[in-house]
């Protein structure tokens, strides 16, 4: 077990290599809150999804599907989708935490998201002692997880008390075409993109909502069909997407 | 089921792909293809996303101001492909909406 206090400048070093994730991941809580306080569900279990879920775009998908009365099971079947990736990170982090006690791999796989990954593989790259390397990611993952309820409580209070004419029910629409524009120069998310797109308008009047769930295996079965081509890793959180606590 | 019961199952599914690997690395290898599809899943996932919420409100508003919506995601994606930003989107789709909104026969 890591001793915080012996390695408390670790943990200190940890929680500044995640500020310049929180730059973008803030605002995304915060606009994730008002989406909770706008949508058709209680406001504390939207809220809860922060705790609960852990992960920015399921978090999305969870609300917004709930807001649209989709039905519970396809809600639950494309959240846990959106997750998927979150076995890959498992993987990635799996070698480094072998051997460490039960409650550390309980407690670092809950922080386990895309920004928490990226420092605390930065300081396991690092060549340092392992338990100061587990500080120095337990260090990030705390604040990254602070942050990130504090900004969803924050958007969910606010956004309760606002009035309708602001129509801030298209603040999460108008996010998520922010956020598939800047990867539309990659060839197999384009076509992942548009072929999603086009088929989630289709399939708007699908039974039970499945047209969700339609369109996301389309959009990943056209992203496929593109041939992989080689490229450089992203090294740096300002090249990274913004896909967080995701 | 409830919203609570679906954000819970969410949560703890979630949760078990998270602790997945850490337990069983030694007995689990992933595919390349399998690899390569979870990087889709929330490109795929945020355009449908996208694409509903923004048809919903075209259709939701009447066909005299559905001509907002669009106004403010053409003006959101403009913005998006000049700054680099996503949060751009926001920042000027939100207002392009409120104007249109307001200047068209409601």
């Amino acid at each position: 077990m890591i001793n915080l206090v012996a390695n408390r400048r670790d943990v200190a070093a940890g929680a500044r290599a995640m500020v310049p994730w929180l730059v973008g991941i803030v605002p995304f809580g915060l606009v994730i809150g008002l989406s909770a306080a706008q949508a058709d569900i209680p406001t504390l279990a939207g809220w809860l999804t922060g705790p609960l879920i852990y992960a920015g775009s399921s978090q999305v998908a969870t609300i917004e599907m709930l807001d649209n009365g989709a039905a519970p099971v396809v809600v639950v079947v494309a959240a846990l989708v959106i997750n998927v990736r979150l076995i890959l990170y498992s993987a990635t982090m799996a070698r480094h935490w072998r051997g460490t006690s039960w409650r550390w791999r309980f407690v670092a796989a809950y922080l386990l998201v895309d920004p928490s990954l990226a420092v605390g593989l930065d300081g396991y790259g690092r060549r340092i002692d392992r338990g100061r390397a587990h500080a120095r990611y337990l260090g990030g993952a705390v604040l990254l997880w602070v942050s990130w309820l504090a900004a969803i409580g924050i958007g969910a209070t606010v956004g309760a008390g606002l009035p309708t004419w602001l129509h801030l029910e298209f603040v999460i629409p108008l996010y998520l075409v922010g956020e598939v524009a800047t990867k539309l120069a990659d060839p197999a998310l384009r076509r992942t993109i548009f072929v999603a797109s086009a088929v989630a308008i289709l399939a708007l009047s699908a039974p039970l909502h499945l047209g969700m769930a339609l369109a996301i295996a389309a959009g990943i079965t056209a992203g496929l069909t593109v041939r992989p081509v080689e490229r450089l890793e992203p090294t740096h959180p300002s090249r990274q997407t913004t896909e967080v606590p995701r | 089921m409830s919203a609570w019961i679906v954000i819970l199952a969410v949560g703890l599914g979630s949760y078990l792909f998270r602790l997945s690997m850490i337990l069983l690395i030694d007995r689990i290898t992933m595919s390349p293809q399998l690899d390569r599809a979870s990087g889709l899943v929330a490109p795929a996932a945020f355009a449908a996303l996208a694409a509903g919420g923004v048809a919903t409100a075209c259709t939701s508003v009447g066909a005299s101001q559905a001509a907002a919506p669009l106004a403010a995601v053409a003006a959101a994606l403009i913005a998006v492909l000049r700054t680099g930003s996503s949060y751009a989107a926001i920042l000027v789709g939100m207002p392009t909406l409120w104007i249109t909104t307001s200047l068209l026969p409601g």
